[in-house]
């Protein structure tokens, strides 16, 4: 499902190279729930973008649901990301939208028939426990039920991998276990999922197996 | 899915409010000076031409001929490069137009003994022959017929009417492409100003993975809308301006320029006029389509 050999990203900040992940290597089957856990800084956000192809590693082999997501040429990354979900600390909803059209509009622009949309909207929603909020829109919501909406968003689309980036990291103790349930079920419906967080109890909630990253080096595979 | 586009691209439009107002504002703006000073230029244009059928080279003959020498001398002086038209002025339609000038004082020219008038040629210019150097070949060509006897004017005109003329290529060169320039600039900014609204959906779109062609074609035709809007306001203005200006400005354009009245965009331009906007518009709209995959 997910394959990472020996990648490497710096950054260059003028002449200095800021290394942002060094020598990576792990590898994720299908069907698995892994936490990313690391302090602020400590490279999680970096490898998951180089996961979704929104930066490209400086060295090292990526091989995502069979794509080799370095060699990926525009269409063919648009087609990888069709299979993955992703979700932010910050929701990333649409403020002019509401919540049931912040779930239709992917379902749209990725083509879905107009008969599927709403039945799936709905079920993505009831997946979330927001089937009350619908036509709620992003400001009147909690950031807890901002961050269930985009994860309706994310999981409407049926991916194959689901990519968690920090989403609790703005949420209270009970939103934030909320959001765990929600992520705990959608895994246990087959969705591989990569959750990263900062939080050590939130990465021991999930009972899985845990990556330890430590100022861009993986340093613990445990669980 | 076209329809679920267009119908993005018509609520983006109308969720960006004050800004797409502005943007088309602008828009009208800018394709409202373009096309003023396609108006102006098209007026001044006519009057060039105009000027053009005012110059004459007059041709005095040694001799008056007979009728069939006269037809003779005609057809051989047509046929000359940049000659428009023939008109022979015999020596007594010459007496007549100088009393006819003369007015009340014409009999004055009554007591002559004899016509002094010499019969001539009237020679109009085509557009080879109203350049300087049309007109200094055909002066010498003229000049070298054996039945004439002088050729007089012509060059002023030909010279005045060919440094307007290259003043006008100028002005219509410099400030054309000024405004083209502006304009495209103004639309490009007041469309991408637009669009920039859109970051965060194009972001969803791209993270998603919808097709280059979905990300993209809502932008296009949004910014294509927006041009065509602004195109459309700007033909409505100058219509305005010149229905209430025109009467106004005719008698003065009439002084000045020698038109008895100013003419309006021809139909073609005012197309063209809104197939700019919206091309312009569009421009702005593919500018604007966001960052790409790396």
């Amino acid at each position: 499902m997910i394959e990472l050999h020996r990648v490497w990203k710096v950054f260059s900040v003028g002449p200095v190279k800021v290394p942002a992940l060094s020598d990576i290597s792990f590898r994720v089957a299908k069907g698995e729930c892994v936490t990313l856990h690391g302090a602020s800084g400590a490279g999680k956000t970096t490898l998951l973008r180089l996961l979704y192809r929104e930066e490209l590693p400086t060295e090292g082999d990526i091989e995502v649901l069979g794509c080799d997501v370095p060699a990926l040429r525009v269409r063919e990354v648009a087609a990888l990301r069709r299979s993955i979900g992703v979700v932010f600390q910050d929701a990333k909803l649409l403020p002019g939208r509401t919540v049931y059209e912040n779930v239709a509009f992917v379902l749209r622009v990725l083509g879905t028939p107009r008969r599927e949309i709403t039945p799936r909207v709905f079920d993505a929603l009831r997946r979330v426990g927001l089937s009350a909020r619908a036509q709620a829109y992003p400001a009147q919501l909690s950031q807890g039920e901002a961050q269930r909406a985009a994860l309706a968003r994310a999981i409407a689309r049926k991916p194959l991998l689901l990519l968690a980036d920090e989403p609790t990291g703005s949420l209270d103790e009970s939103m934030a276990g909320e959001v765990i349930d929600i992520i705990k079920d959608i895994w246990a419906r087959g969705t591989t999922v990569l959750f990263a967080t900062h939080q050590a109890r939130l990465a021991a909630a999930l009972h899985q197996r845990t990556l330890h990253l430590l100022s861009g080096r993986l340093v613990k595979d445990e669980g | 899915m076209l329809g679920f586009l267009i119908g993005e691209a018509l609520r983006d439009l109308h969720r960006a409010g004050r800004v797409a107002v502005a943007a088309i504002l602008l828009t009208t703006l800018s394709l409202a000076a373009l096309g003023g000073f396609w108006l102006v230029s098209t007026n001044v244009g006519q009057a060039a031409e105009q000027w053009r059928d005012r110059v004459r080279i007059t041709v005095f003959l040694k001799q008056e001929p007979s009728a069939a020498e006269t037809d003779e001398l005609v057809d051989r002086v047509q046929a000359m490069p940049g000659v428009a038209a023939v008109r022979y002025v015999s020596k007594s339609e010459a007496l007549g137009t100088l009393k006819e000038v003369l007015g009340k004082d014409a009999s004055v020219a009554e007591q002559l003994p004899t016509n002094p008038l010499p019969a001539s040629l009237e020679v109009m210019l085509n557009e080879a022959g109203a350049t300087p150097e049309g007109a200094r070949g055909l002066i010498t060509r003229l000049s070298e017929l054996p039945e004439t006897d002088e050729v007089s004017g012509g060059m002023d005109w030909v010279d005045r009417l060919a440094r307007g003329r290259r003043l006008l290529d100028v002005i219509g060169l410099g400030i054309g492409a000024v405004l083209a320039v502006a304009a495209i600039l103004t639309v490009t900014t007041a469309t991408t100003l637009v669009l920039h609204l859109r970051r965060q959906e194009l972001e969803i779109m791209r993270l998603v993975g919808a097709p280059e062609l979905v990300v993209r074609l809502p932008l296009l035709l949004q910014g294509m809308l927006q041009g065509l809007l602004g195109a459309v306001m700007a033909i409505w203005l100058l219509i305005a301006v010149y229905a209430l200006a025109g009467p106004h400005l005719e008698p003065l354009v009439n002084q000045t320029l020698g038109l008895e009245r100013l003419t309006f965009l021809k139909p073609h331009t005012v197309v063209g006029l809104m197939l700019a906007g919206t091309m312009l518009g569009g421009f702005g709209g593919w500018l604007a389509r966001g960052r790409t995959a790396p």
